[in-house]
Parts: C-alpha cells; structure tokens; sequence
C-alpha cells in the first residue's frame, strides 16, 4: 500500500483520500521563514528577533520575550544597557514620532530575571571536541554559549580574577551595575558553561597543555585591552599621564580613590567617555575632551556623549596634543595645536592635519589618553605573535575567522579593534559557526554574504499607527553626591514597556517569536526546531502531535514524515497509516504553474493575505505566491480564468474522489432524484456532519478549506452528474478566516444559478447559505428544507420520512 | 481506437517531408518549446503518444502551419485525432472552471432540452419555422461570465443579427432546442459528446425546416459547416457566417448604412475558423467597406497568415495566450485605426480580456476599440419607418 499522502498547513493537516481533517494543527511557524524581517530584526548584527520580543513584551509575555532574546543574545542584561542599538536606528516608528526604545524594552524583561537562580545545565553535551576559549568578554561568551548549546564541551579560559572581559573591566558600572554583569555570567555558568578564572593562557597554561587536555579548537577573544601610549614628548615618563583603559581598569575594579584638579582626556571613542565621566564621578574639577576631529566623528555612542554633556564634561574638537607643559615633577598644561581636516584617509573620515603657528594652552592636572587598543598577547607564544597584524591585532581569515593556525579561532575585539558590544557578541556567533563546521567537516565555514538591508521605508506604514503619547527612553537620574557610580539609565516599569511597546508598527511577517508552537492550546501538533537554531540549519523542523503525528517536515513542497505511537486518532480507520508508516507531507499553498499564467492579476485582487505578487515584466509576468505569506484558503484558484493557480490543498484527484463519493461510485447519479450535495468550508461542516449523515442516502457532504474556492464550473458539473440540489454553505464575511470567501462564493454561485437558468434548468436547486446562528444547526435546518422539497413525503432508503 | 497510422494517413501527415516550414508559420514556435515539425515525426506505436500529451494539448489548433506546407498535411486535423487518442487526464484544465465545458456535455447528455431566448427584445421579428436560421450558440452563457468583468453584451450580437436579417425582410428562425455546437469538446477530444450535440442540433433544425443556417460566431460556423457532415450525413443545411451573407446582399438591398463619421478606420482580425479554415476572407472586409467613411486597414499578418487571438473556443488559456493577444493588439494598434473589428464573439472576449487585464495591472494598453462585425454594422443601420410599420412585431 502506498503512502497516504497528509497535507499539512494553515492550521490543518489533511489525509488524501479522504475529507477528514486534523484540525488546528500548529504548523504557522512553519512556512515563517523570514523572507522580509522587519527593519529592527534587519538590522541587530547579532540576528536578534527584535520584533518577535518586543511584540511579546507588548502582550505581556515577558519571560517568553526574554527566551526570544536569548536565542541569540547570551548577554540580554548588558545588551539592555550599553548597546549601540542599530535596531532603533533603522525603527520605522522613528518615521512617525520616536523610535521604539528596543534596548530599554530589552533590558526590562532581562531585569526581571536578575534574581532568578541560576538555570539548570543543558543537557545535552553529545560532543567529545572540546573547545578552549580564551577570553571572557562578549565575543568569548557568545561562542561559547552557541557551542555548548550544540552540544560541545567548552570551557572559558580568563585571565582576571572575574569573568566578563571588557564588559567589567572597560565599562563603568554606573552605565552596567556588577549586580547584572553578575547575574548574567552566573547564568551562564548555569547552563553549562565552564569558567577557568584566574588563568592566563600563555603563562599559566600553554596552548600544547591545551592541545593535550583534549581541546581541538581553541578561540581567541582576548580582546583589545592594551591602550596605544600617547605619542607626545615625554609622555611616558610623565606622573600626570595615565592611559585612560588602565584608569578605567582600576576604577572598575574598586579603586575609588579621588581625582584631583583639571581632567583632559584624549581621544574620541567609548574609552575616553567613560574614562572623563569616571573622573568626573572621582572629584575631577573639570574635565575636558580633546578630540582632532569633528563631534559628527566621535566613535563614542551619541546618547553617552549627550549624557556626559549633560554631567557638564567639556568637548574640544579639531584639537591635538603636541607637547607636555611640565612644572618640576607636576603636570602644568597641554600645548595643543589647532586641526585641519584634509583627504579622506583609510577609515574613510578625513585625516587631520595640524596648522603649525596655531599652538596654545591647555591647563592640565592629568591627562587620560584614550587614542587607540591594540591586543593584548602578553605571554603569548611566537606561533600566535606571528598571527598580529601591523595595527597590533590578530589577523583572521574574515570569512572564516580560523587564524594562520590550524584550528585556533580569533573574534571579537582583538581582531577587529574596539568595537561595540553587539558587534562582538556577532563575531562570537561567527566564530562559533565557524568552529563548530571546523570540527564537524574538518574546515571553517565560510560566513555568508550578510543580506543587504532593505530601505525600512518600503514597508508602507499602517493606515493608522498606534500611536500612544510620545515617549523615548527613561530619563537619565542625575549625578548625585554619595551615589556616583549608580546606574543612571532609569528602568521602564511594567506598565510602561507594555505601552512602549505596543508602539510598535510590526512591520514585515509574522515575527517568528513561535511561543505558539510549545504553547498551542489544543497540542495538536507542536513543532519542534532544531537546537541550535541558525538561520543557515533552520530547515528540518520536528512536528510532534501528541496523540496524531510526528513528522519531520522541511520547508520544502513535500517530505517524508514518521508517525510515531499513540498516532491515528482523528482519521478514517482504513486511511489512518499505522505506527512507523512513512506519510507524505506537503504544505497547504497555492502553487502557479508558470507556463499556464498569464499574470492577469485577478488572483492578487481576492489573495486576503497579499500573499500573491506579479513578477516579470508585460505579457511575461507571471503570479508568484509567497509560501510564508499563504495560507491556502484557495480564493486564487477560483478566480484564476486558466487553472494556473493550484491548490495543494485539493488537489484533482481529491475532487474527483469526493464526485465519485457523492455519486455513490459511479459517474453519474442514475436514479432520478440524485443526492443532495453540499459544499461546506471545515468550520460550518464539522459539528453537524453527524445529521447530515442521517440522511446518507440523500446528503453528501465535500469540505473545503473555504468555499471560496468553489466555481461556477464545479455547481455546474455537480448538477450535470445529477446532484438533486446543490448548497453551499460557508461562514457570513465578517466570521469568514479567509475574508472574502462568502463574498467569492456567493458570486460563483449565483453564477451558476444563471447559466443553469439559461440552459433550462431549475437554478433554485443551487442555493448557497451564510447561516449567522451560531448555537444552532448552521447547516442543517436549509438542508433539511432542500430535502423535504425534493424528495417530498417519499421515505429515503432507510424507510425514515425526511422531515 | 483509431489506428495511429490511420490518422496520418487519413490527415495525410504520413507524407510529411519534416521540412519544417510549419514551424516558421507555427505563432507557438516563437516562444520555443513547442515544433509543429516534430510532432508530425510521432512515430510510437498505438498507446504511446501521451509521452507527446504536452505538445499536443499546447497545439492551438490555429492552422497557420498549414498554409505553407508543400505536402498538404491537415495538420490542425491531425492534432485533432491526436486528442481523441490522449486519456483524459492529459487533457488541459480549461478556463474558467471549464464552465462552458461543463455546460455542454450537461447539454449534451439530453437532461435540459433548450435554452432560454429572453435576449429577444421587442422589434425584433424571429419564426418558429421556416428556410434560414440564425444560430445563437452560446452568447448568453458568456454574458453571465464576462458581462460584468469585461464590461461586455454578447447577446447584442445576436440581437444585431436579428435586427439586420429584419431589414432584408427575413425573419430568422430561432430554434429553442438549440444547443451548444460543442466545438471546444470536438478540438479537446471528447468526440462522443461532441457527435450527441451534432445529433441533438441537426435534429432540431431540420424539424423545423432550415435550409439555411446563419452563424455570427466563426466557431459555430466551422462546427456546423465542416464537422457535423462528417456525423450526420442526412442533414446538411446550407451553413454561411453572417458576414457572408451579408456581404452577398450589399448591391441592391435594402442596407444602409449612417456614416461612421471620423472613427472610421479600422482593422480586421480574421479568426482561424473562419478565415484560414473556411476560406472566408473577403466577405467580412467587404462589409466593413460597405460601411459609409470607413476605410479598412490591414494589420501585419493577416488574411491567411493572420494571426490566432491565442485561445481556440474556452479550450485553453495561459501565457502564451497572453503573448499573442499582446502582440496582436499591438499590431492592430500601430496600423493607427480606431476600431479592431472581428466576426467571432471568442476573440472578442480574448481580445477584451488582454484589455481589461492591462488595465487591472496598470500597465499600457493597446487603446483600441474591439468590436464584433455584425454588431457593429447593426448599429450603423438606418431603420427604414416604412418597413418597420411593415414588418411584424415580436412573435
């Protein structure tokens, strides 16, 4: 016996060969690849699902949002913080008022896991490569969090007492409180994550004792933690200048003794911010920045730089330093020149030039340079330092990122340079990726092509945004005395994310957050992703019914599935696969067979679901059904004039089969009085079937999706085999899932009246019905009235008089 | 079963010199995938041409090959018996939810004896019985698929040709048991239906005593002029297309016609059945001269190498169908007249079609006016009073 084929989709599963449907099937997610994102998820390097969270955290589902995040975030706490968020960048709410405040929103639901315990472990570990990474900054963090997701034994290796890399050392704790930092390791730590703290590779364990404890590939994301030294006369050997990454080391790691007198720190990016406001918290009487390019060209992000504005720290543009002004051991002033810009140099900015005869004073106690880090590989064998590139980083092949060394991995700062957090939490995945086909295939993958971003403004903007009362991030509280190093970022409280996030305009598709597929109401069929789920391996996807079917279904046009035990329930006995029997699946969608269109566009009118497109150009183009887009209500395919639009759904075959059934096995209805047929979508059919049947000998039922899909062809080729009467029944428009099907189907059936009329037959036998009673008989109370009418008082087979 | 060999023999395919002439013509061709040539060289044995199924069902039946080739190969017949062989299933979906299909084998099968004539309207003076007959064919059904959505009145042709035959004292016999020719079952295969319909409608005719039967759609035309014979051999009236008819009484009758004033150049499509496989080229272009102030104009392929609209009947539709209504547009487009006229109510509804579609997708339309011939020369009438106090009012 041949497979059955089940066809599966848009909320149904359905048996050829028989009408018998496993209703509510949760297979939305399903088709949901993310063919358009929304801008937001575009745009998060690190490939976090922003709208799918920030439209759970807009119903409440705040624990799910935070699952959402943490599929590619192992950092949500400190993302919620300190990132630079490109999402809010690129918001198309930003169009109307105000971006949405995604990072806030982001650390809201984090916040609300501080004090949770920390999770029990991953379980699974199926792997014997273990992975070294060395380093426990964001980068080393997040490949290590893909890598032991996928089953691999990892362990972190850091050289300082605490884990957390930069994100302790380099980040203030008013802008990231320990307490998160904390909270997010320990969790970490939870899932399964092995911490060497305290350990520096190189002095304290060689890469050959690495090789030795079994560690096939080691990672290294050490970061960029060394500041390039000052280039001005004497700076080195001057008391009054500090490199701004060692201050900022110290202060993070409790050093509070005070700042005393003027503050110049020097340079433009996140270091020199932090290292001024820290100052400023410290006592510092005034503190300056001295940046030889303009603000539009500060690396430091925009709300930081407004901030320390704010806390009253100085900017200097186009301002370098050329000399120490010095008073015996005490440093007195700066002599600064004044900058030009000239030719765009490699960074693409324009290279600063000094005006000679341009000198002047600036008065310094201390100066903070923060001009630039290079990696730091103290300790490092001669193997590694012959992997550093000339600007003092490790050189990686960029599409792998495996060094010149077989099996040593490099990410994050200390290849790229300092950069943001999230852009080391993406090169942490990359890496990860990367490893991960190293040690599976024998080579690194190679990272594909990042998608170009789409113009956020091709997304048309909803007739009516929702618009609340405007609203951005919190406020920042203001410094206060005794309480410096307090976090300043104010937290949203509950009511307040909610409403900030239902300002979201959800753009694109369904967001994919699936908290349908483990929380679908009835569990019909749950679908399952893979673990690990990158978007390169998010094909297969495990369907499981408790009770019905398990498959495994790929995004294909069709699979093969297995049913597992306790299957069958729901289905005809003799079509029902047993145990272990192989079924065919395919998805419910409207396929086009290309050659058959002739791209006259009616099927785009009717697509409820703006699932239909027209590509191609003139007489050329063609219909293009969107399978993330359709849900196989089936519309198309009555309206299209040339059957180039098919549904899956139902397929000629099923058409034919149910004829046969209605007319009892054979072509045509030989007696007089044929059967009544009835053309019912699932939703009206279902519950009163049952009656129907009681009528057998009179009544078939064929179940459509929606019958929508029903033509004037099919009524008019029901009637020639010699149907008595035929009615269709469906759901009134404003109940009808599909939209327009009542509307469709009235059209088609009034259609058929006509040209049965003309060609001289009785069109009052085609009836349709949009029964509204929804505690009644839907169905039953018009069928029973057709029977009584055709049949009169005669008994039907079963001797019963029809009423 | 027919013997493959047969076949070729009887369509004289079997002389074939696979010279490929036919494709040059074939307007299929020119969208590759599809060799008029190659089909000739089916060779399998009996029960193995569906593996040609595909290349057979394309086939538009048009017959443009025919015009060029040397051995006289009637290819279009050949195509034809081809279908008959092909199962069922090979067969292509037909458009519109194969309602006109569906409409004819329900016809066919003798459960509805007639059709309604409500599209008669008052002046117009029809007999139950007598010499010619006018053959309504399906204009009504079309009306209730197109009437709306293409903004079209089929059954005015009918009425335009009631009207015309009224002016020349002839009060056409409409036939109630009347039914559809079955042209798109004959070219899709299914000749069995098709022979009941030929049975059925020879049969009421000749009840009533036609001797003469006026077609206004090419199609029937053909059916009834070539295809019925080869059914039914004991009746066989004389069949002519109305523009034939027409074009025999322009001297001396009592047609005229008001001036057509400045929209008087116009182009004629000449559909395949009438045209290229009755012959019939110049009776419709002399109507249209006869018309005052028109001046007719010839498209680039037309007469015997015209070109079909894309659809035979309902039979089939898809993108090449779209191709060739483009193209054919165009080209009556760029001779600059404002009228395509044509003498088949089908390519008229194709035409309008490809019009309506440009529209819905906003892309440019061939701007020009799609008319059927005989309604156009109905509308261009000048009712003589005299005759129309004569003539008798509805019967």
């Amino acid at each position: 016996m041949s497979a059955p084929v089940c066809e599966i989709g848009g909320g149904e599963a359905q048996l050829a060969g028989c009408s018998l449907l496993i209703p509510d099937v949760q297979s939305e997610p399903l088709p949901i690849l993310p063919v358009e994102p929304a801008p937001c998820t575009q745009a998060c390097p690190a490939g976090i699902n922003v709208k799918a969270y920030v439209s759970l955290i807009a119903e409440g589902r705040f624990a799910e949002a935070l699952q959402v995040v943490r599929q590619h975030c192992p950092l949500p706490g400190v993302c919620g913080r300190i990132c630079h968020h490109p999402c809010e960048t690129v918001c198309r709410r930003g169009t109307v008022d105000e971006p949405i405040s995604i990072r806030s929103l982001k650390r809201f639901v984090a916040d609300l896991a501080v004090d949770e315990a920390p999770p029990a472990p991953w379980p699974l570990v199926d792997k014997d490569a273990k992975v070294a990474i060395v380093g426990s900054g964001p980068a080393g963090l997040t490949a290590a969090y893909d890598l032991r997701r996928a089953g691999y034994p990892v362990t972190i290796f850091e050289a300082e007492a605490e884990a957390g890399g930069m994100l302790r050392y380099g980040i203030t704790e008013y802008r990231l409180p320990r307490d998160v930092l904390d909270s997010e390791i320990a969790y970490l730590a939870g899932v399964g994550l092995e911490f060497e703290t305290g350990c520096r590779v190189g002095r304290d364990l060689q890469l050959e004792e690495m090789l030795e404890q079994g560690y096939v590939a080691t990672l290294l994301a050490v970061g960029a933690q060394r500041g390039r030294p000052l280039r001005v006369p004497g700076a080195e050997a001057c008391a009054g200048v500090e490199d701004a990454l060692a201050f900022l080391r110290r202060v993070n790691q409790g050093d509070r003794s005070p700042v005393r007198g003027r503050v110049v720190v020097i340079g433009g990016g996140s270091t020199a911010v932090e290292a001024a406001r820290s100052a400023l918290r410290l006592g510092a009487d005034s503190v300056d920045i001295l940046y030889r390019r303009y603000r539009e060209e500060l690396l430091a992000d925009e709300e930081e730089i407004r901030a320390a504005e704010s806390e009253g720290i100085a900017f200097r543009f186009l301002v370098a330093p050329t000399r120490l002004i010095v008073e015996g051991e005490a440093l007195e002033a700066l002599e600064c020149v004044r900058v030009g810009l000239g030719e765009p140099d490699a960074s693409g900015r324009r290279s600063p030039i000094q005006i000679p005869g341009s000198e002047f004073r600036v008065e310094a106690d201390r100066v903070l340079a923060a001009i630039g880090q290079a990696a730091d590989l103290e300790f490092m064998p001669p193997e590694i330092l012959a992997q550093v590139s000339e600007n003092e980083l490790l050189r990686v092949d960029p599409l792998t990122t495996m060094t010149g060394l077989q099996g040593v991995f490099a990410a994050g700062d200390a290849v790229s340079g300092p950069a943001t957090v999230i852009d080391a939490i993406a090169a942490g995945h990359q890496a990860a990726e990367a490893i991960q086909h190293y040690l599976e295939e024998g080579r690194p993958s190679i990272a594909p092509q990042a998608p170009e971003l789409r113009a956020p403004l091709e997304y048309g903007l909803p007739d009516s945004p929702p618009l609340t009362a405007d609203r951005g991030r919190p406020e920042l509280r203001s410094l206060k005395a005794g309480a410096e190093f307090a976090e300043v970022e104010r937290p949203f409280g509950e009511a307040e994310a909610v409403e900030e996030a239902r300002r979201c305009l959800r753009c694109g598709p369904c967001g994919e957050c699936r908290v349908c597929t483990p929380s679908c109401r009835r569990r019909h069929i749950m679908v399952r992703f893979p673990v690990g789920d990158g978007s390169a391996r998010r094909a297969p996807i495990l369907l499981r019914a408790p009770g019905s079917i398990a498959m495994s279904l790929s995004n294909q046009s069709s699979t093969r599935a297995q049913l597992l035990p306790e299957s069958r329930p729901r289905l005809l006995p003799e079509v029902a696969p047993s145990e272990g029997d192989s079924v065919e699946v395919s998805p419910v969608r409207v396929q086009i067979v290309e050659e058959q269109c002739r791209g006259c566009g009616r099927c785009i009118e009717v697509c409820p679901f703006g699932a239909i497109t027209l590509s191609g150009e003139g007489p050329d183009s063609v219909a293009r059904v969107e399978p993330s887009l359709c849900r196989g209500c089936n519309l198309c395919c009555a309206i299209c004039p040339t059957a180039a639009a098919e549904p899956n759904a139902l397929s000629v075959t099923w058409w034919g089969s149910r004829l046969a059934d209605a007319f009892d096995g054979r072509a045509e209805a030989v007696n007089e009085a044929g059967p009544i047929v009835v053309l019912a979508c699932q939703r009206r059919a279902g519950s009163i079937e049952p009656t129907l049947y009681q009528h057998s000998a009179h009544v078939e039922v064929i179940r459509f999706r929606c019958v929508g899909q029903v033509d004037a062809g099919m009524l008019v080729e029901l009637y020639r085999r010699g149907a008595s009467s035929v009615l269709v029944a469906g759901c009134l428009t404003e109940r009808c899932r599909f939209g327009e099907g009542a509307h469709q189907a009235t059209e088609q059936v009034a259609r058929a009246q006509r040209l049965i009329s003309l060609l001289g037959g009785g069109q009052d036998r085609v009836r349709s019905d949009w029964s509204v009673d929804r505690a009644g008989d839907p169905i039953e109370t018009p069928v029973l009235r057709m029977i009584a009418e055709v049949f009169g008082a005669r008994p039907d087979k079963t001797g019963r008089q029809p009423c | 079963m027919r013997d493959l060999i047969q076949l070729k023999k009887a369509t004289q395919a079997a002389l074939c010199l696979e010279c490929g002439k036919c494709s040059t013509m074939c307007p299929l061709a020119r969208f590759g995938g599809f060799s008029a040539a190659r089909m000739m060289s089916i060779h399998e044995p009996e029960g193995e041409i569906h593996g040609h199924a595909a290349a057979v069902q394309r086939c538009l039946t048009c017959g443009a090959c025919e015009v060029r080739c040397p051995q006289g190969v009637r290819y279009t017949e050949f195509v034809r018996g081809l279908r008959v062989e092909l199962p069922e299933e090979t067969r292509w979906s037909c458009p519109h939810g194969a309602v006109f299909q569906e409409s004819a084998r329900w016809a066919a099968e003798g459960a509805v004896n007639g059709r309604n004539s409500s599209w008669l309207e008052d002046g117009l003076a029809v007999a139950e019985e007598g010499e010619v007959a006018l053959f309504v064919g399906c204009l009504p059904l079309f009306d209730v698929v197109f009437g709306s959505e293409l903004e079209v009145q089929m059954v005015e042709i009918a009425r335009s040709a009631v009207r015309l035959l009224n002016q020349l004292g002839i009060e056409p016999v409409v036939v109630a048991e009347e039914r559809c020719c079955g042209h798109d079952l004959l070219w899709s295969g299914e000749e069995e239906t098709f022979e009941k319909l030929a049975v059925a409608n020879t049969t009421a005719f000749e009840e009533r005593g036609v001797r003469h039967l006026l077609t206004t759609c090419a199609e029937c035309c053909r059916t009834w002029r070539l295809d019925y014979p080869r059914y039914v051999e004991s009746y066989q009236p004389r069949v002519q297309h109305i523009s034939e008819f027409l074009a025999e009484r322009l001297e001396g009758e009592s047609l005229s016609f008001q001036d057509l004033g400045e929209a008087g150049t116009m182009t004629f499509h000449d559909p395949c059945r009438l045209g290229r496989q009755l012959g019939v080229f110049d009776a419709p272009r002399q109507v249209m001269a006869s018309l005052p102030g028109s001046e007719v104009v010839e498209m680039e392929r037309s007469g015997a190498d015209a070109q079909c609209c894309g659809t035979p009947g309902f039979i089939q539709c898809n993108r090449d169908s779209r191709r060739l209504q483009t193209q054919r547009l165009a080209s009556a487009a760029a001779t600059g007249a404002s009228k395509l006229v044509t003498a088949c109510p089908k390519c008229l509804i194709h035409f309008r079609c490809a019009q309506a579609e440009d529209r819905l997708n906003e892309r440019q339309a061939a701007e020009i006016q799609i008319e059927d011939l005989t309604v156009l020369a109905a509308s261009l009438l000048t009712i003589d009073k005299e005759a129309e106090k004569d003539s008798p009012s509805k019967r």
